[in-house]
């Protein structure tokens, strides 16, 4: 089978990437950038930015693909599969280009405008971000519009982004982190994913439902969305119906919790530890706890860190969730096939999660960033990293503890019973900033005990962020990693189609909803009541 | 009414659907020819759209397994259907096609030869089955034939 469409659009998707770069790059679009306030993205002349570098390599890729495509006519293979794909990829890319470089800044622009008037600011609250645009603009392209022949083959390649970006993460991970999150998401996930198994095969028998339904929709419930109903649906011979209307009772689930989690995590004022618990567990999808993550916390990596973790460790239990439907399908089933237990737990298992551990490793023995306080951060409290001056010497910008945050901290520094943290608060009320890294881990602590008023909390927490110093490396690496995100989330929208959403019905709909509210619920009140680290 | 020479039924096994098989049967008389079109709705493209996690012999599974259900459905339909028109000595021809329903129809009615098409009736609220119809005002404004449907059989 020839897979490449003969198109003229890769090669235009080329030319406007490389024209765009090179507008960028010579300044053409100044004004429009220094508007939309996104000149972090254009970088300097020696050293360009993402605005700058990804246009260029991209475009020519796509001008040479599809030159080639012209040029030589196409042999069936590997080679020919894999160069089908760069069309849908760049396809993916320019909506990726808009979403990250136009709208979402514009977004912010307009967010800020509308403030007086709304009284809130509706790109904050909404989370009308890059990633529930990038989201939302893949679902609109393949309802609306549709996708096209020739870009098809780049879209299924999203699945591939999304697999790299969970890889690539293993690299950020410090053991300790790993460690406090392991026992946590092992114990949440557990209980969770079993509690909702357990209840839609227990409320689908009360209902009536066959098993093979009831087989499919709980795998789904419970698991990890559409991955799990995939996986369980040939073990307990689900009914092609039975797969439309779980999969559909799904997609309508977590294409709503993604955009209602971080509306809810952000009023509730969670911190990126309780907000990742809550949607690794609460979310069915696993994309969609990806994009919930990146949407409650789309400057930075921390919340998808701790999502990833609750996600990988529900993606483990996956295997043994399927082995479990097999043998209780079995035993109900007059006729039904048994299954290898060994087969299953091999074929099931996902591999990429392999890929996490090795990069986890590699990035504990140190090659990317050395260093080991914060996973990609070194302590420095040095003045240089904490006060940017102007060439005349004035001050720029400083990180220092500012007089009227000094004066909070003093009047709550009495509330403070332990020594040891009163003894942290006098130095950094005296120094104005973190001394040492023990002395920051006991700043760190005095957060975590929640003593303090939130306001309090908030300054503490930027004296923390203040001493450290992300690893040139590892910012390269989130920079990646959100782009690998970012693909993956664009491309996934694309194949949400509402005609599978619009399955949703029925008894399904009627379970599905009802564990999936109680699975939330759930897990945000434990998350609430006994999540309270910052990792 | 002269009996037309060339009926078209859609019906994919529905409760609807068989009641516009049977009134289709009612249309034919000798030398009438029955158009069956079965189409697999292209819902089932969008069926593994958020699965990224499994590896790539597990999506591979699902998509023999849904195939071969979908094909099971189709042989189980029309095993019955064959077994009618034998019964009632119909001329008898049919097609099974992907994609929108809709979209299908019209393009077979226009494909001809066509004097009439038989659908069957959307099925009542609360009735199990898959959301994907014919019936819709596109097709209404595209079809070029008189077009019968069948009521829904209530009782």
């Amino acid at each position: 089978m020839i897979y490449t469409h003969k198109t003229v659009w890769t090669l235009i998707l080329g030319i406007i990437m490389v024209a765009f770069g090179y507008l960028v790059q010579a300044g053409v679009l100044n004004p429009m950038i220094e508007f939309l306030n996104i000149s972090k993205y254009v970088g300097k002349p020696e050293s360009p930015g993402e605005m700058i570098i990804l246009p260029f390599v991209c475009g020519i890729i796509a001008i040479v693909v599809g030159l080639w495509q012209f040029a030589v006519k196409p042999k069936q293979g590997n080679l020919d599969y894999y160069l089908s794909t760069i069309g849908g990829v760049m396809f993916i890319l320019i909506i990726a280009f808009v979403v990250k470089w136009g709208l979402d800044p514009l977004m912010g622009v307009w967010g800020k405008a509308l403030k007086p008037t709304l009284g809130f600011d509706i790109h904050s609250v909404m989370n009308l971000n890059y990633v529930v645009m990038g989201i939302l603009a893949g679902i609109i392209a393949v309802n609306v519009f549709s996708i096209p022949g020739w870009a098809e083959n780049g879209v299924r390649l999203s699945r591939l982004g999304l697999k790299t970006g969970v890889v690539l993460l293993g690299v950020l991970y410090s053991w300790q982190e790993l460690a406090n999150l392991a026992g946590l998401s092992v114990v949440m996930i557990a209980i969770f994913v079993l509690g909702s198994v357990g209840m839609v095969l227990w409320m689908g028998a009360r209902r009536n439902i066959p098993n093979s339904m009831g087989g499919v929709l709980s795998a789904g419930m419970g698991v990890c969305g559409v991955s799990a109903s995939v996986a369980a649906a040939p073990v307990v011979n689900a009914k092609s119906t039975e797969i439309a209307y779980t999969i559909g009772t799904i997609l309508l689930w977590g294409v709503l919790m993604m955009f209602i989690f971080p509306i809810v995590g952000k009023q509730m004022g969670m911190n990126p530890t309780q907000f990742g618990a809550w949607a690794g567990t609460g979310i069915l999808n696993s994309a969609q706890v990806a994009g919930a993550a990146l949407a409650f916390e789309p400057g930075g990596i921390d919340t998808l860190k701790v999502a990833e973790i609750f996600n990988i460790t529900r993606i483990l239990f996956l295997p043994i969730i399927v082995l479990w439907l097999a043998v209780w399908y079995v035993e109900r089933e007059s006729g039904a096939q048994k299954v290898s237990h060994g087969s299953v737990i091999f074929s099931k298992f996902p591999l990429f999660v392999l890929g996490f551990i090795v990069m986890f490793v590699l990035g504990s023995t140190g090659m990317f960033a050395p260093g080991s306080e914060l996973p990609g951060k070194y302590f420095d409290n040095s003045e240089k990293h904490l006060v940017k001056k102007n060439p005349d010497g004035t001050v720029k910008e400083s990180k220092m503890l500012a007089d009227k945050d000094a004066e909070l901290l003093k009047s709550e520094a009495g509330k403070l019973t332990d020594e040891t943290q009163k003894g942290a608060l006098a130095s950094l009320l005296e120094n104005k900033k973190a001394t040492s890294f023990e002395h920051d881990r006991q700043l760190a602590s005095i957060m975590n005990s929640h003593v303090l008023s939130v306001k309090a909390n908030k300054v503490l927490k930027s004296m923390h962020s203040a001493v450290y110093k992300p690893a040139p490396r590892i910012s390269k690496f989130r920079d990646i990693i959100a782009w690998f995100f970012t693909f993956g989330l664009v491309g996934l929208g694309m194949q949400i189609t509402m005609t599978s959403i619009k399955q949703a019905g029925g008894q399904p709909l009627i379970i599905g909803s009802v564990v999936g509210t109680v699975k939330a619920v759930g897990s945000l009140i434990v998350v609430w009541l006994f999540v309270k680290e910052i990792v | 009414m002269a009996k037309p020479k060339h009926i078209l039924l859609a019906s994919h096994n529905t409760e609807g659907a068989r009641a516009a098989e049977k009134l289709a049967y009612s249309f034919c008389g000798p030398g009438t020819t029955l158009h069956h079109l079965i189409v697999v709705p292209d819902l089932w493209k969008g069926m593994q759209g958020d699965d990224w996690l499994n590896n790539a012999s597990t999506r591979d599974t699902f998509g023999r397994y849904v195939e071969s259900q979908l094909e099971e459905e189709v042989r189980t339909h029309l095993k019955r259907m064959l077994s009618e028109i034998k019964k009632r000595r119909i001329r008898y021809r049919y097609e099974m096609v992907q994609g929108k329903p809709t979209e299908c129809l019209i393009r077979r009615a226009a494909r001809g030869p066509t004097d009439l098409i038989v659908l069957g009736s959307p099925r009542p609220k609360g009735q199990t089955g898959l959301r994907s119809r014919m019936l819709d005002e596109k097709l209404f404004r595209s079809l070029r034939v008189p077009v019968v449907i069948a009521p829904y059989p209530h009782d």
